[in-house]
């Protein structure tokens, strides 16, 4: 009895508060992209992850809270394709492999020419510092630096270290992307 | 559930659908969340556009593509699928679709869905999705995904696996090759799965039809089309009885039929595979199998039996399909081999009051070709009962058989005439009217006692004819047979009627069919004053004509006619000149298409050969009979038409002026032979080696007045070897008889690797009269250097080498050519009368396996022209074969081969040669066998 109660007040929370997502993950090839959404649905996991040829798009849920994750592929030919699936979203993450420091002034001359495009005018923007499990990855400060964070202007931002393989810090992602879900 | 689901479908949105609207609409993708229901309609909207051939616009079907991506991964499987369907249809105008590639192939691998059930739904549809966005460069990327799902157990996953590889082939052969153990195995699996169902069962649900097998078997064989062998293991192993499903099988039957055309070595054992499915439960198989025996190059009267025989039986099946496949195979197969048809003859007989005319259509034409002169009148008859009722198209397979046989048997023009001028009344459209002038066309040229009464019908048909064009034609056949007969004012006055009642281009056509009768007149005769007066008189008339063409025809003809010189006349307007139009053509193409420097000069006619009547009539019967023989209502095959059956005797015979045109331009660039006058004739090439011999080498035998030219072609087949100064040493086996004295010979001076070169050898004949035959041995001599590997150059000096190859024949068919005359009794009394006759008998012996063959031989043979219709061997005992033709100086030759079967003794013959030139006789008939 109490089994079906359950799935009635389920039902009409989910009508009343139910809220969906659209968010844009997007970072240079081998930032770690696939994996996060992966662990970040609930998946194991893997090392042996294959590069993203397009999108993927996978739904995470979170309490009442539905996150549509359009994971983007990295590889040059696709970076063209990222500002379609960023209109209209409510937040863009921003993925940098915070143990490669030579890809990143490629990954921020990516990142600042997308933002340019007036159409993405203020979204929220998330940069996450990837595999921070790793020794040479950078911290937080200076990878504010290296992207040159302060310059971005007309949308709030944030950026956070965070590690997919060992789960490290995720929960305050989800807590950021789901604060941006408009009321 | 599934109620309220049909009730959504029910809806009729799809009836107005325009592009601007759907495009409009396309914002319902952009909406979260999702309206599975709209959007599934918008998409069968977009499905349907395309569908009806609307396209979009390239930035459109972009921006559709990209609005439909948002919809991945919905809950509700059938919009999934939808998805799907809307993918692969835009992929081929939108950009950037590769994007699209990572998500679909997670629904290929199945993860992410709920339900495996629902899963199954719209994974076969991502498949066939998937293989449309691909592209070269990403293929490898899918590899592993593919090969799982080629060997799913859901016969749709995996049969759409295997259709798209076979898509995917052109672009990534080398990774897709590399699927054929998947695709074995699918072959194998399938059968589990297939349920058996017939030719007349229900159409078979995609799931357990056994499906799968045919998608298997059609891609294995695009992996391994050039590689004969391992389709032939391939062929062989499927048959065993792993393969269920009938499709499947129809394809084995096809690649078993073309593995045993393209290898003799292996036609046995792909016999034995034909013959077996002729026994198959699947009555498709049946057919298709009896048909590829059919068609078997040369094939034997006992290889088909088993064929003819399971046709037979489907002759008298209950349903008219099967009637209507069985009469359609032995109709085509009767215009090749009407002797092994014949023993259907009973069974087709019931067939033609059949209440379905196309297989009564078929049966009687059919019957026309299998069966005797006997027979004719009372085929014809049972035709003229229900012409009316069938439609043109099998009016025109029906007067086509007939006009075959108006050729074949010319005494039965009579009852055929009368059968054709009768449906020339009838209701019908242009093709069929066409078809039934032209076959009085060709009764009038060629059954020549006809021609009094077809002109007659024809007149009566351009009384009241709709077609401007027939008219046309009908009216210059007027102008150049009516001036030949007996009443030439007869055909005057239809033809003035013309001149009165016609439009414009009637009138044109017939002011010059009446000046015809002002210049010519009956073989020889001169023309009644009367009658060049009356036509006179006419064609003033028409020089008030309201159009120009007419009055300017008149009066140009006009002009001729009052010329005091005849010849000029006749010349214009007779015209009986002749460009070979074949060799016109030719050098009319190789003139436009040459380079600009052709054009300085102009096109230069008297380079393209004039033929005489009777030879471009010869050629065109044999056409005739032989384009009747292929049917109308063609049947669809496989790959490339293969060359016409059986070469027959006709045809042998009608390419001889082909090929002797085909040769002189070749000759043309030997500067040495051109002292020797015109070619008069060609032989076919004949090889002298084997094929796989280190030298291959084969001869054309050429015939001038006082010479004859033989065109060694060599060709050096040895790696690393330079052959120089290779030249033919031909000796005539013995000088006395064989009358040929050496000329001169044009060696090749250098053959590498895999050139082909040719040596000339050249004869004069030595008498003035008759024509030498016999032997000639040939030896070929050259210098042979072998080539240093390392630099690439051949040694200084070779060594000197000779290589003996097959003796050449030179038989009296080389100094004959084929001619056509309208009567053989004719000529037969005329040469009798003027020349000499031999006689001669022979048994061939029991290599010659009945009549037929013995024919086709002796034709082969004695390259001479059968005449009345006696190529074609009705009765198996006895025969009479009647040929004609001309020697190469021009005399006359006729022949008459009695001839008798038993399976004893094999053919027996007696041949009569009768020859103008003194000696012909008695050299043709020694030529036989
Ligand atoms: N050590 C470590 N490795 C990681 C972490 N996250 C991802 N990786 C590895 O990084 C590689 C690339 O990961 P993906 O998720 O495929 O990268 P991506 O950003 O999706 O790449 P594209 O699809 O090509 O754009 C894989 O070998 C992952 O195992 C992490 O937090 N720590
Ligand atoms: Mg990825």
């Amino acid at each position: 009895m109490s089994g079906i109660l359950r799935r009635m007040y389920d039902w009409l929370v989910r009508l009343f508060w139910a809220t969906e997502m659209d968010i844009t993950i997007i970072g240079l090839q081998n930032a770690g992209k696939t994996s996060l959404l992966r662990v970040l649905a609930g998946g194991e996991f893997t090392i042996d992850s294959i590069p993203t040829v397009g999108f993927n798009m996978k739904r995470v849920q979170k309490g009442h809270v539905t996150l549509k994750c359009w994971d983007l592929g990295g590889q040059p030919r696709f970076r063209s394709m990222w500002e379609r699936y960023c209109r209209g979203v409510n937040a863009i993450v921003f993925i940098v492999d915070s143990a490669d420091p030579p890809s990143h002034p490629i990954a921020r001359e990516e990142l600042h020419s997308l933002l340019q495009k007036p159409i993405l005018d203020g979204i929220p923007l998330l940069v996450l510092g990837n595999k921070s499990d790793l020794p040479d990855k950078i911290g937080v400060d200076e990878l504010i630096d290296v992207m040159k964070l302060e310059d971005v202007t007309n949308r709030e931002v944030s950026c956070y270290s965070i590690s997919a393989k060992e789960e490290t810090n995720l929960d305050a992602v989800l807590q950021w992307l789901i604060a941006r879900a408009k009321r | 559930m599934s109620y309220s689901k049909k009730d959504e479908d029910a809806e009729p949105a799809i009836f107005k659908v325009d592009r601007t609207s759907v495009f409009q609409e396309a914002r319902v993708f952009n909406t979260s969340p999702i309206y599975p229901r709209k959007c599934r309609i918008l998409l069968t909207k977009i499905v349907y556009l395309l569908h009806t051939g609307e396209s979009f616009p390239t930035a459109e079907a972009t921006e559709l593509f990209f609005g439909i991506t948002k919809l991945f991964q919905h809950r509700d499987a059938s919009l999934r699928q939808m998805v799907y369907l809307a993918i692969k249809e835009l992929a081929g105008t939108a950009e950037d679709v590769i994007m699209v590639t990572s998500s679909v192939m997670k629904d290929v691998a199945g993860a992410g869905g709920r339900g495996s059930g629902d899963q199954d739904i719209y994974r076969a549809n991502a498949i066939r999705a998937l293989c449309r966005i691909i592209d070269g460069t990403t293929v490898q990327a899918i590899e592993r995904l593919l090969k799982t799902a080629i060997v799913d157990k859901t016969p749709s996953v995996s049969s759409a696996a295997l259709v798209s590889s076979y898509h995917l082939l052109p672009t990534a052969r080398d990774v897709v090759r590399r699927w054929a153990n998947e695709t074995q195995e699918a072959v194998l699996s399938g059968s589990k799965s297939s349920a058996l169902f017939g030719f007349g069962s229900s159409v078979a649900a995609p799931q357990g039809s056994g499906m799968t097998q045919y998608h298997a078997i059609g891609l294995l064989y695009q992996m391994r089309a050039h590689d004969r062998m391992a389709l032939a293991k391939m062929v062989q192993q499927f048959s065993g009885g792993q393969v269920k499903n009938p499709a499947a099988l129809v394809m084995l039957v096809r690649l078993a039929a073309k593995i045993a055309e393209d290898d003799p070595g292996l036609r046995k054992p792909m016999y034995t595979l034909l013959e077996g499915w002729l026994r198959h439960k699947a009555e498709m198989v049946n057919f298709e199998a009896a048909k590829a025996i059919c068609e078997l190059k040369d094939v034997t009267d006992t290889e088909v039996a088993p064929a003819i025989h399971v046709l037979q039986i489907f002759l008298t099946s209950p349903r008219a399909v099967a009637k209507f496949t069985a009469i359609r195979i032995l109709h085509k197969f009767a215009s090749v081999r009407p002797s092994a048809v014949n023993v259907c003859n009973m069974d087709i007989e019931t067939l033609i009051s059949n209440s379905n005319r196309s297989i009564a259509t078929f049966a009687i034409t059919t019957l026309l070709k299998t069966g005797n002169e006997a027979s004719v009148d009372r085929l014809m008859k049972q035709i003229s009962g229900f012409m009316a009722d069938i439609t043109d198209e099998f009016k025109i397979t029906i007067v086509e058989a007939i006009r075959t046989l108006c050729l074949k048997f010319p005494s039965k023009q009579a009852g055929m005439l009368s059968f054709l001028s009768g449906v020339l009344r009838d209701e019908g459209g242009y093709e069929f009217k066409k078809t039934v002038v032209e076959s009085m066309f060709d009764l009038i040229k060629f059954v020549p006692e006809s021609r009094e009464e077809a002109l007659a019908h024809l007149c009566e048909f351009i009384e009241d004819c709709e077609f401007t064009k027939l008219a046309v034609r009908v009216l210059h056949l007027l102008g150049s047979e009516g001036p030949k007969t007996a009443q030439p004012t007869k055909y005057i006055r239809y033809i003035y009627n013309r001149v009165v009642l016609e439009n414009a281009i009637v009138r044109a056509a017939a002011v010059t069919a009446l000046a015809k009768f002002g210049v010519s007149a009956k073989d020889g005769a001169k023309v009644d004053p009367e009658v060049k007066s009356s036509v006179v008189v006419l064609l003033t008339r028409c020089l008030d004509d309201p159009d120009d063409e007419v009055r300017d025809r008149a009066a140009l003809n006009l002009r001729l006619i009052k010329n005091e010189e005849q010849e000029v006349a006749e010349k214009f307007i007779k015209n009986e000149q002749l460009y070979s139009l074949p060799v016109f053509e030719h050098q009319l193409i190789m003139y436009v298409t040459g380079d600009q420097s052709t054009f300085s000069t102009p096109f230069d006619v008297s380079s393209v050969p004039v033929v005489s009547r009777e030879q471009a009539h010869a050629e065109e019967r044999n056409m005739k009979l032989r384009s009747a023989d292929t049917p109308t209502l063609k049947a669809p095959t496989t790959g490339a038409p293969r060359p016409a059956a059986a070469t027959s005797a006709a045809e042998q015979a009608s390419s001889v002026i082909a090929t002797t045109q085909k040769y002189a331009q070749q000759l043309a660039l030997v500067p040495e032979l051109s002292a020797y006058g015109a070619l008069l004739k060609s032989s076919s090439e004949i090889e002298l080696t084997e094929s796989e011999t280190e030298y291959v080498v084969s001869v054309v035998k050429h015939i001038f007045k006082d010479h004859l030219v033989l065109q060694f072609n060599v060709k050096n087949t040895l790696s690393d070897t330079l052959l120089e100064d290779v030249s033919m040493i031909s000796t005539p086996s013995d000088e006395e008889e064989v009358q040929l004295e050496e000329d001169f010979i044009i060696p090749v001076p250098k053959l590498a690797q895999d050139e082909v070169g040719t040596i000339w050898v050249s004869f004069k004949r030595t008498s003035e009269e008759g024509y030498p035959t016999g032997s000639i041995t040939n030896v070929l001599k050259f210098t042979s250097k072998e080539i240093d590997p390392a630099s690439g150059e051949p040694e200084e000096s070779g060594y000197e080498d000779e290589y003996q190859v097959e003796d050449l024949e030179i038989l009296p068919g080389d100094y004959l050519v084929p001619a056509f005359a309208g009567s053989w009794d004719n000529v037969w009394e005329q040469v009798g009368a003027a020349g000499e006759e031999a006689t001669e008998s022979y048994a061939l012996g029991t290599d010659v396996k009945g009549i037929q063959e013995a024919v086709e031989l002796l034709c082969k043979q004695l390259y001479l022209q059968p005449l009345d219709g006696s190529d074609v061997a009705v009765n198996s005992t006895t025969h009479n074969l009647k040929l004609f033709g001309k020697t190469i100086s021009g005399g006359r030759v006729v022949a008459h081969i009695r001839m008798a079967y038993s399976s004893k003794n094999g053919v027996a013959l007696k041949a009569t040669v009768r020859a103008e030139e003194e000696g012909v006789a008695q050299m043709v008939v020694g030529g036989i066998a």
